[in-house]
């Protein structure tokens, strides 16, 4: 990481490390190649202070080591989302050696508008031209030498999946290390009027301010004043650059208005068109028929919004047909056969009865109420990924970016938000959670418009961009893009959910030996800040308690009322309990009946047939224990509001990190706090002024 | 309650700090949940 960036000046430095940043679309197929080229030398870590996951690897070819940084997959390097934040930055300020872009050969013009953005940075860049057997298959003929040549840098044809061409690709960057500064791209020319303004705006800023040149590419610092770039305005902090801007710019604003960023995304996206027609040629139309008819229904103006959240709803229906049979499974594993377990063998070894009460009513109580929830995030992030995978994400992004548009927001902001959202809420139906979530899009929509004209001002050009085809999504891609979301989860419950469960449990039972959990010391917190909470409908002690828990993470909110409302050690069976081996098979047994009701779920979900069968007796499950102190009205209000109040120490530790200071941290908790009050209240007040499940 | 009790409770804790204090705070509120871009290991 911290390697010299010499090697760029020098022909090969044998102990120099090359340091190689991966860029690309997302869905261009980059996490394929990346695993690849690293196989199992790949490690996971995130980029300071944000969400996003950060891959680098360690390799070696031909004596020179490689350190491998993956970015994350953008479609631009506007700073508008964080992961185009994220890869700019990087790209900019720490300067690897060399860019590996990943283009899907099926996509081209779209991945050359990305490609044509990392030209602009003035460090060698290699196009990985990956998906290739697909373009093939497709009678795509790429021109690959007259690419090299308009692009001027080197191109290698992959295919990941079949880790195909991966050695030329190496050979590629070990090989523009030897060329030196031969091995800079071509500066591409976005049109004499653009190209006279950069000049002018080159040698001003090289002229007046030239620390600036010290920090940022030439070309790259001018075009993005041109754009009038917010971040490097903010960074670069130049006062003097308005009246240089003047000169080199006002006649292009007089003619083209303002938006000077729009003209320049115009450009680009000419140039990506113009270099696709000279290196591409297609066969006759016939290939996207199916394609185009599919989103003239789904990109349509007035269609477009309804069958977005019409598709959601599917995937939290599905998600939970398919899942909740496989939920009660595991409900009755954990709290049958795997407690009597725990409890027997914490008695084999003279475990103090304290003990054996922490572990079954306090970690398996606690954690196992959450990990009852993993079969629904599985199915949840194998639907969501499907839709990534199968192309009809970008359609949505798409749809609600131009929705946004016209009530001037950004729209791609929000894309990440609306989809990371999911793993946050537990909720016990598709419909329920399905309504938080477009209830989730319509607030951040409103608070939008609110603040668009205090916090957030300008605007971003439109998202012009050519959608990718159809395609199905391979088994293999499903898996991995699958386990790698639901993974999380299961981290979070092995580590702070579980440490939160042994916490909550002692905080229930002190002073110690206390007879009644109300008495206990999170119960008498509780019960003193449940008035606040009446008005919501949910003025219970438990419910504040678990609400002060959950100001460690959202799901610790579930695992506190496990913990809670644990049943009382259930009532002794009659006769010997059962062996190991019985409660094996009864496990095996029920595994399989679940697998089978899961199967009709679904199967009437699609709407072949009612086969569903009516809801099934309630047994002891958490749920029903939870129903007797909520009605289903001031549940919907309480999960409204775990929704949106703040999991203080995550987000804490996010704020401190991000601007060094407590302030920010205050305020957003204040309002985000009001905000999901306010919501909760109108939920429950409003539901029962209709008189619904009052 | 004997001494043992208590170390045994000490210790407990003790972990689920830690465990706390390194799952959160240290991982700079890297939310494991939302992160929009998950990608392969
Ligand atoms: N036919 C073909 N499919 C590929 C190739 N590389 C990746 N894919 C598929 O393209 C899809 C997206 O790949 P992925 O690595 O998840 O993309 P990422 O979003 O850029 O990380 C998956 O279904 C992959 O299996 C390739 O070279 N050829």
């Amino acid at each position: 990481m911290t390697a010299p960036t010499a090697a760029r000046s020098f022909p090969v430095v044998e102990t120099a490390v090359l340091r190689v940043a991966v860029a690309g679309n997302p869905n261009s197929g980059k996490s394929t190649l990346i695993n690849s080229l690293a196989g199992t030398r790949l490690h996971v870590g995130n980029w300071p202070g944000v969400t996003v996951e950060k891959k680098e690897a360690a390799l070696e070819h031909r004596g020179q080591r490689i350190a491998l940084i993956d970015l994350p997959g953008t479609y631009s390097l506007s700073p508008y989302t964080e992961e185009e934040i994220i890869a700019r930055d990087f790209l900019v300020h720490d300067r690897p050696d060399i860019i590996v872009d990943v283009v899907d050969a099926t996509n081209l013009e779209r991945n050359l508008y990305l490609t044509l953005q990392l030209l602009e940075l003035g460090i060698p860049v290699i196009v990985a031209l990956n998906i290739y057997d697909e373009a093939e298959k497709k009678g795509y003929k790429i021109d690959v030498k007259a690419m090299e040549a308009a692009l001027g840098v080197t191109v290698v044809p992959t295919v990941a999946t079949r880790k195909t061409g991966m050695n030329d690709l190496l050979e590629a960057v070990t090989g523009a290390i030897a060329k030196g500064s031969r091995s800079l791209p071509r500066s591409q020319s976005y049109g004499e009027d653009i190209e006279a303004a950069v000049k002018m705006l080159t040698a001003g800023i090289v002229d007046r301010h030239p620390a600036l040149v010290e920090r940022y590419p030439r070309r790259w610092l001018a075009l993005k004043l041109m754009e009038g770039d917010r971040r490097v305005l903010a960074e670069a902090n130049i006062s003097g650059v308005d009246s240089l801007m003047k000169d080199a710019v006002g006649h292009l604003r007089e003619a083209h208005g303002e938006d000077l960023e729009s003209l320049m995304a115009d450009a680009r996206y000419s140039l990506a068109a113009g270099l696709t027609r000279e290196v591409l040629q297609r066969p006759s139309v016939r290939k996207t028929e199916m394609t185009e008819k599919i989103d003239r229904v789904v990109l349509n103006r007035f269609l477009g919004i309804p069958i977005f959240f019409a598709a959601m709803w599917f995937v939290f229906k599905m998600t939970f047909d398919l899942s909740a049979p496989f939920a009660d499974w595991l409900d009755g594993a954990i709290n049958g056969p795997l407690t009597r377990w725990i409890e027997a063998s914490t008695n084999l070894l003279h475990g103090p009865d304290w003990l054996v009460s922490l572990m079954t009513k306090g970690v398996i109580a606690g954690v196992g109420s959450v990990l009852v929830f993993v079969p629904v995030i599985f199915a949840m992030m194998f639907f969501i990924t499907f839709l990534e995978g199968s192309g009809y994400m970008a359609r949505a992004a798409f749809v609600m970016d131009r929705a946004m548009h016209s009530m001037g927001l950004h729209g791609k902001s929000f894309i990440p938000m609306i989809l990371g959202f999911g793993c946050n809420v537990p909720a016990q139906s598709g419909t329920v959670l399905w309504s938080l979530y477009v209830m989730g899009i319509v607030l951040a929509v409103l608070m939008g418009i609110l603040f668009k004209r205090t916090l957030f001002r300008g605007e971003s050009p439109m998202f012009i961009m050519e959608l990718p085809p159809y395609r199905m999504p391979s088994g293999r891609s499903l898996a991995i893009h699958t386990w790698e979301k639901g993974k999380h989860f299961l981290i979070k419950a092995g580590t702070y959910i579980l440490a939160v469960s042994v916490l909550v449990w002692f905080l229930l039972n002190l002073p110690w030996g206390v007879e009644n959990k109300k008495d206990s010391y999170l119960g008498k917190v509780g019960s003193a800040i449940a008035p606040v909470f009446a008005p919501l409908g949910f003025g219970n002690w438990e419910a504040s308690s678990s609400l002060i828990a959950g100001v460690i993470a959202k799901e610790i909110v579930v695992g506190t009322m496990g913990e809670i409302y644990v049943r009382e050690t259930e009532k002794k069976p009659e006769g010997p309990a059962p062996t190991f081996f019985e409660d094996l098979r009864e496990i095996g047994t029920s595994f399989a009946s679940a697998g089978r009701e899961a199967f009709t779920n679904v199967i009437s979900t699609v709407g072949i047939t009612s086969l569903k069968a009516e809801e099934k007796e309630e047994e002891a499950t958490l749920r029903s224990v939870v129903a007797k102190s909520f009605t289903p009205l001031s549940a919907y209000a309480f999960m409204a509001f775990v929704l949106l109040y703040m999991p203080c120490v995550v987000a804490a530790a996010a704020f401190k990190h991000e601007f060094g200071t407590w302030k920010w941290f205050g305020v957003a908790f204040v309002y985000q706090t009001i905000l999901a009050w306010s919501v909760a209240f109108i939920v429950y007040q409003g539901g029962k002024l209709f008189g619904i499940g009052g | 309650m004997g001494i043992v009790d208590f170390v045994l409770i000490g210790l407990i804790v003790g972990g689920a700090f830690y465990l706390l204090y390194r799952s959160l705070w240290k991982k700079k509120g890297y939310c494991h949940g939302c992160d929009s871009a998950g990608k392969c290991k």
